[in-house]
């Protein structure tokens, strides 16, 4: 908490990785020759259950602390990451229910745990922010073991919506654990940055949604990256369908099987064989993702009964509808709330644990057009694993600055730095199809951030000559093309609708026949106001003439247009 | 949207302007929004840089 606790180690001297903090998992991960790892525990888990427990006075994190919910639910704390910082009042405690109960001590949330050897002992009552600073030391101990160096450092990723409390709650935390908070960056842009760090990425402007599928919760968001600056445009948060959300379905499927066996011994009214199922319904879920059938097996599951079943993906699809379409409306909500369409988006980024999942990302496939790509292990080969993006966009930044002095980094992510005009419409320059129509040629897009420069060719007429270019704003309108009608197959059709009446299947075929006839929809171009015109004179045949648009802070426009290959250009400025 | 470019309009007869540019309008101000940009990956660093040493594009390229 106090300032006497803030590490300030030498920017010479510091060992600075990236760290995820999620109410499920942790990651740690550092870079070495320019290339993010991910760093396996002395578990060897990636994935690093966010859980403590407490066994005879001895302190389990990650996946040993995760099994101890079985056993010793009471002592082990799970789920907490979204506590810190917050009033007792407002937080929701569904996830706490099979482990140690959050309760209002001190003003802030705790936890009461039996953390000492002493048979006798009392249990303590230990904040929030003590547990995350436990955890943390626990983690980011695990990564000095690996590195063989003391961390000094970290960069970590934060959800979107956290509060300036939250923030600072999570930074006394580290602090409090001999770590060094550099920065704070937001999830889904971290994720953005490990797919734009890849030695094959190109610099481009796109309009991404990064679907973040964690366990407790779901965040969507729409990010405008623009010659590789990143603006948030909208997000959308979502506590419903989740990770657990599917984990509670397969409990529920399961626990019905063994009933069917079993009559009268519900597993779920026991917590031990609800702790039990739990678990296994998890692993079940991730087998599901790569195979097409997964066994559920637990020793001992109720009244000494062991249990043996199997689920095939098909099946696993169809109980777990309402989460799957859930991720999919808030994909499309957020998209909304950007005032954006779906041809708008050229990529979507899955992240985070649940997006594993091949139906969730062929669901989005189906959302958006052909063009969009959807990275997502099932749809794309080389797709970076979804549990891993955040903590490695996280490792790349840490590797970034780890060089600067703490005021540095704090003055540069000021918002005099951050906070900058964005342009509402694209500018571009005019072009002519053979028809003879003006066309829009997109030089700098909407959503760019101010100050930007960018550079496109276009062919001059195929004759040459003296050559006009015209800069105009630009916007985009979706056009919808209706079916023509056909008279003769839609009475045909309406023969069909009164035979389907009592036929299920007649009734799906003629579905099917409405989506054949479906509306197209398309992005295009509007020219909208000129702002300044030029001439490039004695162009020669076959040429091509680069024009130049700088958009300066003070919101002048430079414009240049350049025979390319040639010293013959032209250069004019509008004043902001 | 396609990726075909047309080619730029011929220079209409009689057009004339000095030095060969002709501003017309100057209002992209109104076509601008306030946003905050996320102060994240190298990019960020170099427009941070710029920005603090109030560099412009061509001055940051020497
Ligand atoms: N291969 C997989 N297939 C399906 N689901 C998976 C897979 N791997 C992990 N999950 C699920 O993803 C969820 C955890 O995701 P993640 O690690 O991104 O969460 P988190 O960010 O720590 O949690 P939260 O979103 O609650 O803060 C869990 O429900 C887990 O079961
Ligand atoms: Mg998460």
């Amino acid at each position: 908490m106090s300032e006497m606790n803030t590490p300030k180690p030498d920017p010479d001297n510091r060992i600075a990785i990236g760290v995820t903090f999620g109410n499920a998992n942790s990651s740690i991960a550092y870079v070495v020759d320019d290339k993010a790892e991910v760093i396996a525990n002395e578990d060897g888990d990636r994935q690093i259950p966010t859980i403590l427990s407490y066994v005879e006075g001895e302190e389990y994190y990650g996946q040993q602390a995760k099994n101890f919910l079985v056993r010793n639910p009471k002592n082990t704390v799970a789920y907490f990451r979204d506590f810190l910082g917050k009033d007792f009042k407002s937080i929701d405690p569904t996830h706490n229910h099979a482990s140690a109960h959050p309760i209002e001590a001190n003003g802030t949330v705790s936890f009461q745990v039996k953390d000492k050897a002493e048979e006798d002992a009392e249990p303590s009552t230990l904040s929030v922010a003590e547990i995350s600073t436990r955890y943390i030391r626990r983690l980011v101990g695990s990564a000095s073991d690996y590195i063989g160096k003391k961390v000094t450092s970290a960069v970590i990723t934060i959800p979107t919506n956290f509060t300036d409390a939250q923030k600072s709650a999570l930074t006394s935390a580290c602090n409090d654990a001999g770590v060094e908070v550099l920065q704070l960056i937001s999830e889904p842009v971290a994720a953005v940055l490990a797919y734009d760090a890849r030695p094959e990425a190109v610099l481009a402007d796109k309009m991404i949604v990064v679907a973040d599928l964690g366990g407790t919760r779901s965040d969507v968001t729409v990010v405008a990256s623009r010659g590789g600056l990143y603006t948030v445009l909208a997000a959308a948060h979502d506590y419903e369908f989740t990770g657990e959300a599917l984990d509670k379905i397969l409990v529920d499927h399961f626990a019905k099987e063994f009933m069917k066996k079993n009559p009268g011994i519900d597993p779920r009214e026991n917590d031990r064989s609800l702790a039990k199922l739990k678990l296994e319904a998890e692993s079940c879920k991730k087998a599901l993702s790569i195979g097409a059938n997964a066994s559920f097996s637990v020793e001992s599951l109720a009244q000494g009964i062991d249990f043996t079943s199997t689920l095939n993906r098909l099946r696993y699809e169809t109980i777990s509808r309402t989460v799957f379409e859930g991720f999919t409306r808030l994909v499309e909500s957020v998209i909304k709330k950007a005032e954006l369409d779906v041809l708008d988006i050229d990529e979507v980024i899955l992240s985070g644990g649940a997006s594993h999942t091949p139906r969730v990302a062929s669901n989005l496939k189906n959302l958006f057009p052909e063009s969009t790509n959807i990275l997502a292990p099932s749809t794309t080969a080389t797709a970076i694993n979804p549990s891993e993006l955040q903590v490695r966009g996280a490792a790349l930044q840490a590797n970034l600055i780890q060089g600067y002095e703490a005021e540095d980094i704090n003055q540069s992510t000021h918002a005099a730095v951050t906070t900058v005009p964005h342009v509402t419409n694209a500018i571009g320059v005019v072009s002519v199809s053979p028809s003879g129509e003006e066309v829009f040629v997109p030089i700098i897009p909407t959503e760019t951030a101010v100050p930007a420069r960018r550079t496109v060719t276009v062919p001059a007429p195929k004759d040459g000559g003296d050559v006009l270019v015209k800069i105009v704003e630009g916007n985009t309108h979706i056009k919808v093309t209706k079916p023509e009608p056909k008279t003769q197959e839609s009475s045909s059709k309406a023969a069909k609708v009164e035979d389907a009446e009592d036929s299920n299947e007649d009734s799906d075929a003629s579905d099917e026949e409405e989506e054949e006839e479906e509306e197209k929809r398309e992005k295009v171009w509007k020219i909208g106001t000129t702002l300044a015109e030029a001439a490039v004179r004695g162009v020669k045949k076959g040429g091509k003439v680069e024009v130049s648009i700088t958009v300066n802070t003070d919101l002048s426009v430079v414009v240049t247009a350049k025979e390319a290959g040639t010293k013959n250009f032209v250069r004019g400025t509008l004043s902001g | 949207m396609t990726t075909i470019t047309f080619p730029l309009p011929s220079l209409p007869q009689g057009w004339a302007a000095e030095k060969d540019f002709k501003p017309v309008d100057k209002a992209i101000k109104e076509a601008t929004l306030e946003r905050t940009i996320e102060p994240i990956g190298p990019h960020f660093l170099a427009h941070a840089r710029r920005t603090r040493h109030k560099r412009t594009f061509s001055e940051d390229d020497r």
